[in-house]
């Protein structure tokens, strides 16, 4: 895949996750998909990653990723993003991460995500906006 | 650079980090080099990065920097390793992290490292639970 394809490829799914579009997530997954995350360091399969963020949705009012900076390589991408959520009571917070992606024939076939987890702490009352 | 000499630089850069060559880091770094960490979310230096590691390296006995996967893109490199850890007491622990390298004319002028925090206390050997 080219370079401007592995980068539509990558706003694509950033922004089908964005709003909750989970059809559309699974049509940018190939069918042999596995995600992997530092936090865990197993990999999970399509169907269930797709789940993941089915029920993930439950948790906050909206959920945006932000100041993607995206670089292409040879087989894939690398998204360094911020993702910002606003939680049903009105919080706001925000953490920075990666995600590695492979890519072929117009679809993701891995994804390897690097956050921290100690910011899905809830936000103290000074960082209220 | 080619996609050979960006990942020879970010090897080298790993090899000299694991084997405490500050002199050599000095060398790979570019003078306006900028280290990030998605834990802090600041930029600091890459002379305070290089300032800060003599303390650094004092609290493990060893440190390695294996499984390396690299990928090169213009302009530079993502890696993903497991960074393993021995203590002075000799616990044992591993962490994941990633970092985007950019590179330009033979040096790193800039890295961002991704990491989970959570994590530091079990790799220590300080907390509780799994240390990867």
């Amino acid at each position: 895949m080219r370079d401007t394809e592995l980068r539509q490829l990558c706003h694509s799914y950033f922004d089908a996750i964005e709003r909750r579009d989970v059809d559309r997530v699974a049509e940018l997954y190939a069918p042999e998909f596995t995600f992997w995350v530092n936090l865990t360091g197993t990999e999970s399969s399509r169907e269930q990653n797709l789940e993941t963020l089915r029920g993930g949705y439950a948790l906050h009012r909206r959920r945006t990723y932000d100041d993607r900076r995206i670089d292409t390589f040879e087989t894939g991408f690398i998204a360094r993003y911020s993702v910002s959520v606003v939680t049903h009571g009105g919080r706001r917070a925000s953490l920075w991460a990666c995600v590695v992606a492979q890519c072929k024939d117009g679809r993701i076939t891995r994804i390897d995500e690097y956050l921290d987890s100690s910011k899905f702490r809830p936000p103290q009352e000074t960082s209220r906006e | 650079m080619n996609d050979s000499e960006i990942r020879e630089l970010c090897n080298r850069f790993f090899d000299a980090y694991q084997d405490r060559r500050i002199d050599e880091l000095a060398e790979i770094y570019a003078p306006d080099c900028i280290v990030w960490h998605n834990v802090f979310g600041r930029e600091t230096s890459g002379r305070d990065n290089l300032a800060a590691l003599p303390e650094s390296y004092k609290q493990q006995r060893r440190r390695t920097y294996d499984d390396r996967t690299i990928d090169t893109f213009a302009g530079g490199f993502v890696i993903q390793y497991t960074l393993h850890g021995v203590q002075h007491s000799g616990h044992r622990g591993a962490l994941w992290i990633c970092i985007v390298g950019l590179c330009k004319d033979g040096k790193i002028t800039r890295i961002d490292e991704y990491m989970d925090s959570s994590k530091f206390a079990a790799w220590a050997g300080v907390g509780r639970g799994r240390t990867r």
